[in-house]
């Protein structure tokens, strides 16, 4: 093996993340996808706290395993990449992933999904959302070797991921003080 | 592949420098400009879309006209035609009257790029017209800052990363002013405390510390006690107040004998503990920042208000350098000629000046105009029949006009009921030079692409038909439309800017922007001299402080509407990308008020007052105070039809009181 493995992954900070979708518009704005394909989301997690996630890149991923074409693979750094040549726009791994990941584009009658920007990472570039995040909200590592005692591997409200294995590692939100009208 | 540097010239306080990337013509891609010191290289999920707005299929391509008046008839016609209707107009009133008073125009933050007053300079070159003066947004603050501090105070926002305690109030940047965040969470990273005071449990205030939730318009109330607790506990700095305030003894008798903490507590809804607590925040932790939100002056007591909060941040002793300070707005025009806002057009006669009407009462002024009524309106950078208010008495006013010409970039509602629409570029499409009423930065906007289909900026209007005017009435516009936009910008420049902004030439700016050089134009500070305003007794307050509505309220809501996310007011409305948020109006009502009305989260609702009524789609807030509704603006379905701004005697010096409207909702009943 010439190239180490690694797997990258998302590093999402809660308290970070005030909602403003700048990366989900940053992801349009550099891979021009049509308005039905949306390979990253903000939606809100809690009354007070958002999420945003495309593809998580999971080390056992449903859309691999169920793709009859053999379309999806799986870099030497974790990213997973669909081939479009091979996809028929069957629709399974959009049923089978639990993040809504894989997008169907109804123009081109194919699924495309987050590739982890790796055109841009290849020429030492961040990922478009994590550019655009001014806040550091999200971030990156390679999570074979991450580690911190803050994170956790899940967080009330993410969708059941035990399957999969996702690729991202949250930092929960810290308590607060509110005093609200009566 | 080509990269051009450019400005975001919208109405917001970011006024991010960015880059595009042009193929072939085309602009493929935008990113934030990481030579600007604000936006640090990002930009908003609305600059984001900005090649999906560029390139919208709902944008105006060529000048149309319609017939009759807002019945959809449109017609294209060339720019020649246009130029030509418009002209007999203003020629034939010009007779009709002996001067250029009927002719008017209304204009305002569409584009805030310095060219942009181009229309001002157009209708300045005609000599005597009607124009509008004040301002709807931000003056009411500017106007309690200035009382307050002798003079406008301008901190740069990036310092507030230095500050130990972050205090807001009625602002919420993590919607309007997104890049702000990251310097407040610089500062809490070091251990800042960041507080949060707003009538709505904002997406700030859920990033706050300690968030403090206060009856609408009663901040004033609430930073009164905090100087009463100080005053008494002798926890405020004696050297600042005897060296640099004036008014103090009067001050303190004031609020000696007029404040009463148990009373303020019961009106703004705030505990004694809480208003302690700020208090004790207040006195200990420095450097302390005080953020004041534009929210604060949407209600007729917002000077007020502002003032209460300037004079807690005196006495608490943060006004000195290095001890925090206040925030507002950074006046950036200040230090510009601003030569087509101020060009100065040709005498008449007998008539000395153009007839002023204030831009917050629009409509009712113009119509009351005689001798000569106002009869042909020029609409540019504004949406008025979305974002202004008293719709009623702007249809009496458009009634009477002979002549409304919009220049827009998209077909809002107010273009839809004119007879001419002339299309607009966009900020990539011309050159232009832009600053920004928030952060110091001043950006250079290059032409990037060519202009899109047969639209045109208002400066290359104002150019081409001041000529037409001048070919068939020599010397009736005094414009100088032989000047070319880079003329214009040279002309910004001057010396003092130069030595101001470090610049030898606007040319150094296509290589970044560049920033104000403030510690030396700041200096002034450490004399500066505060005054210490207090309002009338009883100008404090609120309407809304019982939490209980009464059978016989008729409209027991305070109406609250405020800036959307991924809109700035009607502009963006059309582009997919950011539809996210639904078109549609949105009521957002507390849990009490939608168990009393018997209404369920996505009923479709009725939102009314005397002015009129939208349809809208409930949703419950279970954070929202009792009596407080919030309605999002939907420019084509706008909630500023039940908004009537009751104008106050400071006439052109008090913000636009879109806060201060009363309304009820009922079930929809088709």
């Amino acid at each position: 093996m010439t190239e180490m493995v690694k797997q990258m992954g998302f590093v999402f900070n809660i308290d970070l993340c005030i909602g403003c979708k700048a990366c989900e518009i940053a992801c349009r704005n550099e891979n021009q996808t049509v308005s039905a394909v949306k390979w990253r989301k903000v939606s809100k997690l809690t009354d007070d706290t958002y999420l945003s996630i495309s593809c998580n890149h999971c080390s056992s991923p449903e859309c691999f395993r169920v793709c009859p074409e053999n379309a999806f693979t799986k870099r030497g750094d974790g990213i997973v990449q669909i081939n479009s040549n091979l996809c028929t726009g069957c629709g399974l791994c959009i049923s089978a992933c639990p993040f809504s990941a894989p997008q169907y584009d109804p123009e081109l009658h194919k699924v495309s999904k987050c590739q982890m920007c790796y055109p841009r990472q290849d020429k030492g570039f961040l990922p478009a959302c994590i550019e655009a995040c001014s806040t550091g909200a999200i971030d990156m590592e390679n999570l074979d070797s991450f580690c911190s005692r803050e994170a956790v591997s899940t967080i009330p409200g993410f969708p059941n991921s035990r399957l999969t294995d996702p690729s991202i590692v949250f930092y929960p939100a810290k308590k607060r003080k509110r005093y609200f009208l009566n | 592949m080509e990269i051009y540097r450019n400005a975001c010239p919208r109405n917001c306080f970011a006024s991010c420098s960015m880059l595009s990337y042009v193929h072939n013509g085309e602009i493929i891609k935008v990113s934030g400009d990481p030579k600007h010191g604000f936006n640090q290289g990002r930009l908003c999920a609305k600059g984001y879309a900005f090649t999906q707005y560029v390139y919208s299929p709902y944008r105006l391509k060529y000048p149309i006209m319609q017939s009759p008046r807002g019945s959809g008839n449109w017609k294209r016609i060339t720019w020649d035609e246009a130029y030509s209707i418009i002209i007999d107009k203003i020629l034939e009133l010009n007779v009709r009257y002996g001067s250029n008073l009927a002719c008017g125009y209304n204009k305002f933050s569409g584009n805030l790029g310095l060219l942009h007053y181009a229309v001002e300079g157009m209708f300045n070159s005609f000599g005597p017209h009607t124009k509008p003066v004040g301002n709807p947004c931000l003056i009411s603050g500017e106007q309690a800052i200035r009382s307050s501090f002798g003079q406008t105070v301008s901190l740069m926002p990036e310092k507030m990363a230095d500050a130990n305690l972050i205090v807001i109030w009625g602002a919420n940047p993590a919607v309007t002013n997104v890049h702000q965040m990251k310097f407040i969470f610089k500062a809490r990273q070091k251990g800042a405390k960041l507080v949060v005071i707003d009538p709505i449990f904002t997406q700030t205030a859920a990033k706050a510390d300690i968030y403090i939730q206060v009856n609408p318009g009663t901040d004033g109330l609430l930073a009164h006690a905090i100087a009463k607790i100080l005053i008494d506990s002798s926890l405020y700095d004696q050297e600042f107040i005897d060296n640099q305030t004036t008014n103090w003894i009067e001050f303190r008798q004031y609020v000696s004998t007029e404040v009463n903490i148990t009373e303020v507590s019961q009106e703004t809804g705030v505990s004694i503990e809480v208003i302690n607590e700020l208090a004790n925040l207040y006195s200990f932790s420095k450097p302390c920042v005080t953020w004041i939100g534009f929210g604060i002056q949407r209600n007729k007591n917002g000077r007020e208000n502002i003032s209460a909060i300037n004079t807690l941040a005196a006495l608490a002793g943060t006004l000195q350098r290095g001890k925090g300070g206040v925030y507002y707005a950074h006046n950036g025009l200040g230090d510009f000629p601003a030569n087509l806002l101020n060009h100065q057009g040709p005498k008449h006669s007998y008539i000395n000046t153009s007839r002023e009407i204030n831009i917050n009462n629009f409509a009712e002024e113009a119509l009351k105009l005689s001798e000569p009524p106002l009869k042909f309106l020029w609409i540019a950078s504004r949406n008025p029949l979305s974002q202004d208010h008293d719709f009623k008495t702007w249809e009496l006013l458009f009634h009477e006009l002979e002549l409304i010409v919009t220049v827009d970039l998209f077909m809002t509602r107010t273009a839809e009921l004119s007879d001419l629409v002339l299309p607009a570029t966009t900020h990539f499409e011309d050159p232009d030079l832009n600053i920004s009423y928030w952060h110091q930065w001043l950006s250079y906007n290059e032409q990037a692409i060519p202009a899109y289909f047969e639209s045109k900026s208002d400066l290359q209007i104002a150019r081409d038909l001041t000529k037409k005017l001048n070919e068939l009435s020599p010397n009736f516009s005094n414009f100088p439309y032989e000047l070319e936009p880079i003329d214009w910008i040279e002309r910004e420049i001057t010396p003092s800017v130069k030595e101001l902004y470090s610049l030898k030439s606007y040319k150094q700016l296509l290589d970044g922007p560049h920033l104000r050089n403030d510690e030396k134009y700041s200096e002034g500070s450490t004399s500066m001299n505060f005054h210490f305003v207090f309002p009338k007794k009883d100008a404090l307050g609120s309407e809304a402080s019982t939490n209980v509505i009464e059978d016989y309220d008729s409209y027991p809501f305070k109406l609250i509407t405020p800036q959307s996310l991924l809109r700035i007011h009607s502009q963006y409305e059309t582009l997919s990308w950011l539809s996210s948020e639904n078109d549609e109006a949105i009521v957002e009502l507390s849990e009490y008020a939608a168990a009393k009305y018997w209404i369920s989260e996505g009923e479709k609702v009725e939102v009314y007052n005397l002015n009129g009524s939208i349809a809208a789609t409930a949703r419950i807030n279970r954070y929202l105070p009792k009596k407080v509704i919030l309605v999002n603006q939907v420019g084509k379905n706008p909630i500023n039809q039940v908004i009537v701004h009751e104008e106050n005697s400071n006439i052109g010096k008090s913000s636009a009181n879109f806060y201060d409207s009363s309304v009820n909702i009922r079930k929809w009943r088709d």
